[in-house]
């Protein structure tokens, strides 16, 4: 048998190797070395088409480093995640709690907070642009709105306003997936333990806080982890929203719109900034994973 | 539930005041998240002018008029079936690509076959912006700028993930059956579509969802391979649409109901299959 496995091996490996190698490996790699080039698409500065002869050092990451635009995405983009997990796992959190404290209508209830994660970001950002810019500008908390709201109105066209309207429409769109996750973890935490606790005294704070909580640490290894690389490659609501006007743009919009802000594109820029970009959050989520991991065994 | 019913049954007047709090916290709750899509339908039926003036009015006529002028303006049904070819096709080579190899990695204890799948489990740190600009320009000088190559690429981005389902559950699945199966006289490929593959249905339904969910929505892929080509998927279209309407003062007649009927397939699916959906989405989750 484990001959007959290792001759089938290659064989049978090789269309996943070749897309993986086509699609992912070399083209990262040739990412890298275009990062220290004079790259801007079609040909290279010094080089005509020879990367090897157009290497710039690492004049690109200073470029990049120095780009007032670069470097706003890249504090924009860190605040909003920093805002957004904590906010989409609370929301999350929040609906698990709330789901399983009732037996009738449960499924209703998931399937529609479910729902709004299976659209596509483009086309929600689209209806909610119009919600911020009409809805909640006019009617909701407008003037002569229901009740008046100023930072609730004009979403759209301020650079703080439009983080928390980017939090607003996430966490609207992500809070019932990461309930799901949440569900599944509080549905495997033993009633023994409740019943101890109940027994003890403890209430219900205590018992939150204490059983609750660490039982849910591989739940939210998870949402975190989901939450966390969400939030750091926004692109479709960022540009459905705001289109990084005002100064929103998040990084992965920033990666996009560099080769058309410089002309000629400056592709050598733009993929520089793209490999701190996997630098940021190849480091981000290893940390976060050891992280949570770690509270799961002490838990 | 077990516990609030232990509950129920010590405190019964309690509970009850406290559970049709948790139901209205839960109505208000649904409707907040019910309001944009209700609201999409309602909008989708009325004119510029009604819509900006009193958009939470129920529409005076329901006209379908501006249903259809969106279905044309977006080319609905040759953009929908690309949009469907381009997820089907990218989601079979997903299957059959991750399957087959994670059953190889499983099968064969090598050294080589840990370190693939070290490199697809790393592959997932990968995000796709730094790897964009080089496949684009690669791609282009392959003649693969098209939707073929758009395939292609989705084929390689959803293996790492897909790979990495398949991998974690086929640990579970015995060697002893295929053995059985060889000897019987089946051939390699009568043990993975007859023996393999039906052990591994969950997951496949799994890795079918969470990719085909994924490239249905796509805009960013399509955008760098497609761009402003005749033939589009339906996000593109959607983006162009609210791109050229937004130049004489965002058209929201032309916008809402590009992106009512924009989503109804995604809709009607989900509610065919929510069981699946929502079982497979969360358990690829815990996998992770």
């Amino acid at each position: 048998m484990e001959k007959f496995y290792k001759k089938w091996f290659l064989p049978l490996a090789l269309p996943a190797i070749l897309l993986f190698v086509g699609v992912i490996l070399i083209p990262f790699l040739v990412g890298v070395l275009y990062s220290f080039t004079g790259w801007r698409g079609a040909y290279f500065v010094g080089g005509g088409k020879n990367p090897f002869e157009a290497f710039v050092g690492i004049s690109n990451y200073v470029k990049a480093l120095h780009s007032e635009k670069f470097m706003n995405a890249l504090v924009y983009t860190l605040k909003y995640t920093l805002i957004a997990t904590v906010w989409i796992n609370a929301v999350g959190l929040c609906l698990a709690l709330l789901v399983n404290k009732i037996s009738r209508g449960a499924g209703l209830f998931r399937t529609v907070f479910f729902m709004p994660n299976l659209l596509g970001g483009l086309a929600l950002g689209f209806i909610w642009s119009f919600i911020f810019e009409i809805v909640y500008s006019k009617f909701v908390f407008g003037v002569d709105g229901l009740i008046h709201i100023p930072f609730l109105t004009n979403m759209t066209q301020d650079n703080t306003k439009a983080l928390f309207a980017l939090v607003i429409l996430v966490s609207w769109q992500m809070g019932g997936y990461m309930m799901m996750i949440f569900v599944n973890g509080l549905n495997g935490i033993s009633q023994d333990l409740y019943e101890a606790a109940r027994i003890d005294g403890a209430n219900a704070f205590q018992v939150f806080r204490n059983i609750t909580v660490p039982m849910l640490m591989p739940a939210f290894t998870i949402t975190f982890f989901l939450t966390l690389a969400n939030s750091f490659k926004l692109l479709d609501q960022n540009i459905a929203l705001t289109d990084g006007n005002f100064g929103t743009r998040m990084l992965a919009t920033q990666i996009l719109r560099t080769t058309r802000d410089t002309n000629p594109p400056d592709y050598g820029m733009a993929q520089a900034e793209a490999v701190i970009f996997f630098v940021m959050i190849a480091l981000v989520t290893l940390l976060q994973v050891y992280l949570t991991k770690r509270k799961e065994i002490e838990a | 539930m077990t516990f609030a019913n232990a509950i129920h049954r010590l405190h019964p007047k309690k509970i009850r005041v406290s559970t049709v709090l948790i139901y209205l916290l839960l109505i208000a709750i649904a409707a907040y998240t019910l309001f944009p899509l209700a609201f999409l339908f309602v909008n989708s039926f009325k004119g510029q002018a009604a819509i900006v003036s009193s958009p939470l009015k129920l529409p005076d006529i329901w006209d379908v008029a501006y249903l259809e002028n969106s279905m044309k303006a977006i080319h609905f049904m040759s953009s929908l079936g690309v949009t469907a070819g381009i997820t089907l096709i990218s989601v079979f080579v997903q299957v059959v690509a991750s399957s087959l190899v994670a059953w190889m990695m499983v099968r064969n204890k090598s050294k080589w076959s840990f370190a693939l799948f070290m490199a697809f489990t790393a592959a997932m740190l990968i995000p796709f912006q730094s790897v964009m600009y080089p496949l684009i320009s690669m791609f282009d000088a392959m003649k693969l700028k098209n939707i073929p190559g758009l395939i292609i690429m989705y084929g390689g981005f959803g293996l790492s993930i897909s790979v990495f389902l398949y991998h974690g559950f086929m640990k579970s699945v015995p060697r002893s059956i295929e053995e059985a199966a060889l000897i019987d006289g089946a051939s390699v490929f009568q043990i993975y579509l007859y023996v393999v593959m039906p052990l591994l249905k969950s997951t496949t339904v799994t890795v079918i969802i969470l990719n085909g969910m994924w490239i249905w929505n796509d805009y960013l892929l399509p955008f760098l391979v497609i761009g402003n080509e005749p033939v589009k998927t339906l996000t593109l279209e959607l983006y162009y649409a609210k791109l050229t309407s937004g130049q004489y003062g965002n058209p929201w007649e032309m916008i809402f109901p590009a992106v009512l009927i924009s989503i109804i397939p995604i809709i009607l699916v989900f509610l065919l299959l929510q069981k699946y959906i929502m079982k497979g989405v969360t358990a690829s989750a815990v996998k992770e």
